[in-house]
């Protein structure tokens, strides 16, 4: 598929705040099922911008505004070309012994400090060992939303897996989470995803839809036959489905701390009011004719 | 030779058996480099010892040089810093042994902070599991792939060695922000304040040039093209507990000691503010955590940092000492793989032994360990100072059970190590007597084109009879490192010929008469000078 | 005022910095020479052989100069007018006399000090440590000079006791500096690179100089401010010129040559005319111009010492012809 994406955040501040700086992981990475034709960053009051790529790979674009400022807006726009990936193979569970495996899987198997106690966890362990890694990560993309509401407002950025058990209801970024807690409990190495998601229009009128960003996960899942290296599966457990051509990758971390799209810090006691906005187009040719 | 000489009574000090003193012989006497210092100590006796003891309290409370311990009612604040007035000497010798291999860990640690972030060969070679290196609590991502100026990383480097029978070992790397050097100065000014006579018959190493090697250091690293070069030393304020440390450094150097509030990123630059406006910095010798310095790349919720420093430091502008992410390399666990990186980077042997480690994350030597506990030193392997450490021999035996079950649900986080018999030294007593007390020395060295180490360097010690614990926060003293000037020594550049110098004629002093000073005698009246009928002057 | 008065005053200035800075001479000195430096060819530091010439005391014929006997002679032999507590003991004559003039404060402070120095078994505190006596020396003598601008009027009297004392404190800047930096050392090749794990130095008379330096520095006081005042190592030369020329170090040549001109202008009804006033203003200038020249090494700048030296006496005996002249001391004498 083909999008223009424009992600535009406001922020409105009650006083004046200077030394505003932040950094941005908000570009569509380059990977085998997704390419970048366009991309452009421009902030509000201007200011000089600067690159680097973080140590998972994610483009990182920071900026400070030093001077004294009431709002400031980021306006990101992106040309993407997605393809699907190929549905994955179905490998058994003796394969993530392999030692290629754990080379491949590395730090994404490992805890990471923000796990709930064990007790927390233990009925999902017994409920989430299906008969092959594939299908484990499967059942999860439906056993998460059965188990818990999708529901903005009840957690917030630096809420935890534990707060969600107890809650009993989260956005995308808590079911990601939880679901990478779990696959790492299985052995499956699992890495959180932040990028866009596009969502056909309901009225199935206009190309041009309001999102916002997304999370899902991508899961290590070995070779078939234990031959043959293994790869990582894009899983999407807010929406029951295996990721597919509609997701924009951003970048992928251990967790939601490692890819925030933005993030800053400023100068003053001022309480920001933010209005962020993601709107995705389709561009293909053939999407006109589905209509 | 008759009696030996011994302190006060012969029957009072004793090496304790099978453990290495260092003045005394195990027969009671004194080793010869060690005999002209034990004659004098007796000489002096207990009271003068007391004596001086309690001019040093006096003094360092004076001059507000104390540290806050935990004493048994909870913390205590402000307490003069427990030096003790017998001093520790080493033979040139030995230090240059201990010199060398220092100066070739250090090397190799900075080669393995540098291959962390870069090309991780050592990994690829097989001998550290990346596994082991990501999982450390101090593997900093935020700096994956900057390459500080100069190459350098372990800017300041302080290793704990420990001395046993068979010789040096080193216990600890630490090479984030250890501390320490500032005693190590002082002590030396109080030594030869309060116990002039101890020096009399030796010519120890100074120690005073530290802030010197620190400040050309600092300087050496800084993205700097003249010799203009801000260096600023950044403390978390005066909350922190080696905060006299810090304010001394930074006075020693001649510049300034900022907070974070003083700070501030523009663009990709740090500056400081000042009255005059910002200010760049080029050199930032820090003495806090990575998880303190930017909120926008380490800890989010720490408010502390500058925001934007990482930024500057990977685009150059600033170097930062030591660099962030060295942590990586003075985790215990690391800790066990320096005489590896040795031979690895450097193609040497290592000079300098490890203590006997075994890492618990390797399942057959967590099994060695678990019914050993009560033998064993079991440290965390991320903290410093002590914290956390467990003595197996002085442990009580519910706490090594409920320690076994936290070792076997996290065992990449702890490792288990051999009792180590530190040595001892003759150790005064409030009373001024003398016993034997275990120690450990931290030498401290500074990396900028060379590395360079100061004679010597602190010398904890446990006040109390047959403990280990040398920690100051744990009610441990320290003493004066004296490194002897005995000659051999083949890295110190050849000593000049000695100048005899010519001394210039002075006018004589004026003592307030009429006097001329072509006519002013030296005088040996005890009278005001004005009784001194001299003409007057024309 | 009085001419006698004057005397008296400008000498009780002279007679108290002398004492403290011989203090801090000896304290710094003993601290090198148990410290020594890096650098040190063994046995070289501001040694006790220069102090004896800094204090223009002689020099033994033959044998070695000893530490004990260096200290001993300068700080309590009452016998040796240069020792600290000779010193001392003029000063408390001289204010004994002008006692009407300072305020009761100042009084009890140098009283005070002069019987702390004589009670007490004084050559046993000097044997366990010097350190005490000299820091005794050093807070008394800060004791009296705060008291004298907290309390003393700014008359005529307060300037003739500071002229006087900071005229000493010049004097005695420029003695150090004459045994500390000798002209006579070889200009040295800068240092060669060290051996990995040494100590990179200068060597020879260029090590003496600069360790001697630092030793002086630190002795006066002034390591930190040269710290925040220079960048770069504490060397010979840059801690000469900071010493002689820098302006906002209290006790610089430079700074006491300002103030004292500062202070007799305002004490003297027509400084036009003033033959001390004259000299010391084109002192003043003629540093200011050198600080902005720069010698060429330790060795030039020794023979700009002695030059100011040299003016510097022409100054006293400029102030004594002009302000004591007129006093008569037949009275006085009992020699």
């Amino acid at each position: 598929m083909n999008f223009q994406i424009t992600f535009t955040t406001g922020y409105e501040y009650d006083s004046v705040v200077t030394d505003n700086l932040n950094a941005l992981r908000v570009r569509p990475a380059t990977t085998s099922s997704q390419r970048v034709d366009d991309f452009h960053v421009r902030i509000d009051p201007e200011t000089r911008l600067h690159r680097h790529t973080d140590y998972f790979g994610t483009e990182v674009i920071e900026f400070g505004i030093p001077k004294p400022h009431e709002s400031m807006t980021i306006d990101v726009r992106a040309r993407v070309v997605t393809t699907q990936s190929p549905y994955p193979d179905e490998a058994s569970w003796e394969a993530i012994g392999a030692p290629a495996y754990a080379e491949a899987a590395g730090e994404f198997l490992m805890p990471t400090g923000t796990e709930p106690p064990d007790a927390l966890l233990e009925e999902f362990d017994q409920m989430a060992r299906a008969t092959s890694p594939l299908a484990t990560l499967l059942l999860l993309c439906e056993l998460i939303p059965d188990r818990f509401e999708y529901k903005p407002g009840t957690t917030y950025v630096g809420s935890t897996v534990e707060d969600l058990i107890r809650g009993g209801a989260g956005v995308c970024q808590d079911f990601v989470h939880l679901a990478l807690i779990l696959l790492r409990r299985q052995g499956i190495a699992a890495r959180y995803v932040s990028g866009y998601l596009w969502a056909a229009p309901q009225d199935g009128g206009s190309d041009s839809v309001e999102v916002d960003t997304h999370a899902w996960l991508e899961a290590l899942l070995p070779a078939s036959g234990g031959r043959g290296e293994p790869v990582w599966v894009g899983a999407d457990p807010t929406n029951r489905i295996l990721a597919t051509e509609s997701h924009v990758k951003i970048g992928h971390g251990r967790f939601y701390a490692d890819v925030p799209p933005v993030k800053g810090v400023y100068r003053g006691g001022a309480e920001a009011k933010l209005a962020a906005a993601v709107s995705m187009t389709r561009l293909d040719p053939t999407t006109s004719a589905r209509a | 030779m008759t009696e030996p000489a011994t302190v006060h009574d012969p029957s009072d000090y004793r090496p304790t058996p099978g453990y290495h003193d260092e003045v005394y012989l195990p027969d009671g006497s004194p080793r010869d480099y060690a005999r002209p210092m034990a004659e004098e100590l007796e000489r002096m006796g207990p009271e003068q010892l007391a004596a001086a003891g309690r001019r040093r309290d006096a003094i360092f409370m004076q001059q507000g040089i104390t540290f806050d311990a935990t004493g048994e009612d909870g913390p205590v604040k402000d307490r003069p810093f427990p030096l003790d007035l017998v001093p520790r000497i080493m033979p040139g010798e030995e230090w240059t042994h201990i010199k060398r291999g220092l100066a070739q860990r250090i090397r190799a640690l900075n080669h393995f902070v540098d291959d962390v972030y870069h090309g991780r060969e050592i990994v690829h070679a097989g001998i550290v599991p990346w596994n082991l290196i990501v999982s450390r609590s101090h593997f900093a991502r935020a700096v994956h792939g900057i390459r500080p100026p100069g190459g350098v990383y372990t800017h300041v480097a302080g290793c704990d060695l420990v001395r046993d029978e068979e010789g040096w070992k080193v216990l600890e790397d630490n090479v984030r922000t250890p501390s320490g050097i500032s005693y190590v100065l002082e002590n030396r000014v109080a030594m030869t304040r309060l116990v002039p006579s101890l020096f009399q018959s030796y010519r120890v190493r100074p120690v005073d040039h530290y802030p010197q090697l620190l400040l050309a250091a600092l300087r050496a690293v800084a993205p700097s093209t003249d010799d203009e070069a801000t260096v600023v030393v950044w403390t978390p304020g005066p909350l922190n507990s080696a905060y006299f440390e810090h304010a001394f450094l930074a006075r020693q150097m001649g510049v300034e000691l900022v907070e974070a509030s003083d700070l501030v990123v523009r663009d990709d630059v740090l500056y400081m503010r000042t009255t005059s406006g910002l200010r760049r910095v080029h050199s930032v010798y820090r003495r806090l955590d990575d998880d303190y310095v930017d909120p926008l790349e380490f800890r989010p919720e720490s408010l502390l940092g500058v925001p934007g420093l990482v930024r500057a430091y990977r685009a150059g502008t600033v170097a930062v000492a030591n660099a962030f992410g060295t942590g990586v390399a003075d985790d215990k666990a690391i800790y066990h793989y320096v005489p590896e990186m040795v031979k690895f980077y450097l193609g040497e042997e290592p000079i300098l032994d490890n203590v006997k480690t075994y890492l618990l994350s390797d399942p057959e030597q967590l099994e060695y360990v678990l019914p050993r506990l009560d033998q064993l030193v079991i440290k965390p392997t991320s903290e410093s100072g002590g914290k956390g450490v467990f003595i197996g021999p002085s442990t009580p035996a519910d706490e090594l059970e409920a320690l076994a079950e936290v070792l076997k649900v996290e065992p990449q986080k702890w490792i288990a190590q051999e009792v180590v018999k530190l040595s001892t030294v003759p150790t005064s007593d409030l009373d001024g007597t003398v016993a034997a007390r275990h120690v450990d020395l931290r030498p401290f060295a500074v990396f900028g084109e060379t590395i360079k180490i100061v004679p010597g360097g602190l010398t904890r010690v446990a006040m109390r009879e047959g403990s280990m614990i040398v920690n100051s926060s744990q009610g441990g003293g320290s003493k004066d490192t004296w490194v002897l000037e005995d000659g051999e020594d083949s890295d110190r550049a050849e000593p000049p010929d000695v100048v005899r110098q010519e001394l210039p004629a002075l006018p004589d002093m004026r003592y307030g008469g009429w006097s001329d000073q072509e006519q002013q005698q030296q005088q040996t009246s005890t009278e005001r000078g004005r009784a001194h009928a001299c003409p007057h002057r024309a | 005022m009085l001419a006698r008065i004057a005397h008296e005053l400008f000498w009780l200035g002279r007679n108290l910095v002398r004492a403290e800075h011989t203090a801090r001479m000896l304290d710094g000195v003993f601290q090198a020479d148990l410290q020594g430096r890096p650098d040190d060819p063994t046995g070289v530091t501001l040694s006790w052989p220069s102090i004896l010439a800094i204090m223009g005391s002689e020099q033994p014929e033959e044998g070695t100069v000893r530490r004990d006997d260096v200290l001993s002679t300068l700080t309590l032999d009452l016998d040796n007018p240069a020792s600290v507590i000779a010193c001392t003991a003029r000063a408390r004559e001289g204010a004994r006399t002008v006692r009407d003039v300072l305020s009761a404060e100042m009084w009890e402070a140098i009283n005070t000090t002069n019987m702390g120095l004589l009670e007490g078994d004084l050559s046993a505190r000097l044997r366990t440590g010097p350190y005490s006596v000299y820091q005794y020396v050093k807070e008394r003598s800060a004791l009296f000079w705060g008291l004298t601008s907290r309390t003393m009027l700014r008359d005529d009297a307060s300037a003739f006791l500071r002229a006087g004392g900071r005229l000493e404190s010049a004097d005695m800047i420029l003695r150090m500096l004459r045994v500390a930096l000798p002209p006579d050392v070889a200009e040295q090749e800068p240092p060669t690179a060290g051996i990995e794990g040494a100590l990179e130095s200068p060597t020879g008379g260029a090590a003496v100089r600069d360790g001697q330096a630092l030793a002086l520095l630190q002795a006066v006081g002034g390591f930190q401010a040269f710290r925040r005042a220079v960048q770069g190592p504490p060397d010979a030369l840059p801690v000469g010129r900071f010493l002689l020329y820098e302006q906002n170090y209290p006790d610089s040549v430079a700074a006491s040559v300002s103030y004292a001109l500062d202070v007799l202008q305002r004490a003297d009804d027509s400084p036009r005319t003033s033959e001390p006033i004259l000299r010391l203003s084109r002192l003043g200038a003629d540093l200011e111009f050198r600080a902005r020249g720069g010698e060429a090494g330790a060795g030039a700048l020794n023979a700009t010492c002695e030059t100011v030296q040299r003016e510097l006496a022409l100054v006293d005996g400029d102030i004594a012809q002009r302000y004591f002249a007129g006093a008569d001391y037949q009275g006085t004498l009992y020699a």
